[in-house]
C-alpha cells in the first residue's frame, strides 16, 4: 500500500512539472497532498494527516488558483 | 536567436537540479548507511511521563503546549508576520492587479472567484460552487472546532482545527450570494479575532509568572479537576488566531475587500 501511495506521488509530481496547463499542476499537486495525507495516516501519524490534508489540499491550492487568475490561459504567440 | 538563451537557462537548470540532487544525497546518506540507532531516552520518558505530567493523551499536544510551548509561541509570531506582510504586500499590488484585469477583462474568466466583484470578470461562477460550498462551510466549521477542542485527547490540536476552520470560512466566503450574509468572512472582523487572540495568548503565557510559575507553564498545576485545562485553553486560543488569520489572508486575495 506505501509502495503504491509512493509511486502514485512520484507519477503525479513529474506530471506537475511537465504539464503546460497551470492549473494541471495545481490539481495534481492537492491531489499529491490528498495522497500524503493518506499516507500519513497509515504510517500513524494522524496529526500530521490533518495538517496536510486541510494546508495542502486546501490553503496552497486557494492560493495558486489566485494566482493562476492572473495569468493568461494561452501562450504569447 | 531567441532561443539560444533558453537552451543555456535549461542546461544551467539541469546543472543545478543535479547538484541539489547530490547534496541532498551527501546529507541524508550517511544517516541511513550508519547503522546507529535512534535516540531513545525522549521518547521512553514521554511515553511514560508524558501524559501524567501535562494531562493531555494526546502526546503531541502534550509535547508542543507542554514541554515545548516556547517554540508554539515562535510559531504563531511567525505566522503573524507572515500575515502581515502579505496583507502589505496584497494592498500595495492589488492596485496594480487591478488594473491589469480591467485591461484585459476577456481572458481572466474564472469560476473561482467571490461575489463582491464584478461579475463580468467571473462570468464562468457557477450555481453548482455557490451551492456546494454555502452548504459545506458550517460542517467544515464544525469539524474544525471539533479538532481545536479535542486536540488533547484526539488527533489535531489548535493549529490543524485553526486551519480547518480557515477553509470553512473560506467556503462561506465562496458561498455567500452577497456581502452581508454573515460576519464571520468580514476581514475588518476576522483581524479583529486574530490581534485579540494573540493579545489573550501573550496574556496567557504570562499569567504563570504572575502565580510563581515560570513563562507558559501551567498557572492552575495538573492537579486541578480538569487537568489538560490549560492546554484546552491555549488550544482555543492558538486555533481562534490561525483560523482568523489564514481566513482572512484567503479572503483579502480572493478579492473580497
Amino acid at each position: 500500500m506505501t509502495i503504491i501511495l509512493l509511486v502514485l506521488i512520484l507519477g503525479l509530481g513529474i506530471y506537475t512539472l511537465v504539464s503546460k496547463d497551470l492549473l494541471h499542476g495545481v490539481i495534481a499537486l492537492s491531489a499529491i497532498s490528498l495522497l500524503s495525507a493518506l499516507l500519513f495516516y497509515i504510517l500513524h501519524a494522524p496529526d500530521v494527516a490533518i495538517t496536510e490534508a486541510a494546508v495542502g489540499a486546501g490553503v496552497s491550492t486557494i492560493i495558486f488558483v489566485w494566482i493562476i487568475r492572473h495569468t493568461e490561459r494561452k501562450d504569447q504567440q | 536567436m531567441i532561443k539560444k538563451p533558453f537552451q543555456i537557462g535549461h542546461r544551467i537548470q539541469f546543472i543545478l537540479s543535479v547538484l541539489s540532487l547530490v547534496l541532498i544525497a551527501l546529507a541524508v546518506l550517511p544517516v541511513f548507511l550508519d547503522g546507529t540507532p535512534w535516540p531513545v531516552h525522549a521518547r521512553n520518558y514521554l511515553e511514560t511521563n508524558g501524559a501524567g505530567e501535562s494531562g493531555a493523551r494526546n502526546l503531541v499536544s502534550a509535547i508542543y503546549l507542554g514541554y515545548r510551548a516556547f517554540d508554539t509561541l515562535g510559531e504563531t509570531i511567525v505566522l503573524l508576520v507572515a500575515v502581515t506582510g502579505t496583507i502589505g504586500i496584497l494592498t500595495k499590488a492589488g492596485a496594480v492587479l487591478m488594473q491589469d484585469s480591467s485591461k484585459n477583462q476577456h481572458l481572466s474568466g474564472s469560476a473561482f472567484a467571490l461575489p463582491g466583484e464584478k461579475r463580468k470578470s467571473n462570468y464562468m461562477r457557477t450555481h453548482l460552487l455557490e451551492t456546494v460550498t454555502g452548504k459545506l462551510g458550517p460542517v467544515v466549521l464544525l469539524f474544525g472546532f471539533y479538532v481545536m477542542l479535542y486536540g488533547h485527547l484526539s488527533p489535531g490540536g489548535g493549529f490543524q482545527g485553526g486551519v480547518v476552520v480557515a477553509s470553512g470560512i473560506v467556503f462561506l466566503a465562496l458561498g455567500s450570494s452577497s456581502l452581508t450574509t454573515s460576519g464571520i468572512i468580514r476581514p475588518e472582523i476576522l483581524s479583529r479575532i486574530e490581534a485579540l487572540a494573540f493579545l489573550m495568548l501573550i496574556l496567557v503565557s504570562i499569567s504563570g509568572i504572575l502565580l510563581g510559575k515560570g513563562f507558559l507553564d501551567n498557572p492552575m498545576g495538573t492537579s486541578s479537576i480538569i487537568p489538560a485545562g490549560f492546554i484546552i485553553l491555549l488550544n482555543i486560543i492558538i486555533g481562534l488566531k490561525v483560523g482568523a488569520g489564514i481566513g482572512f489572508m484567503c479572503i483579502v486575495m480572493l478579492g473580497k475587500e
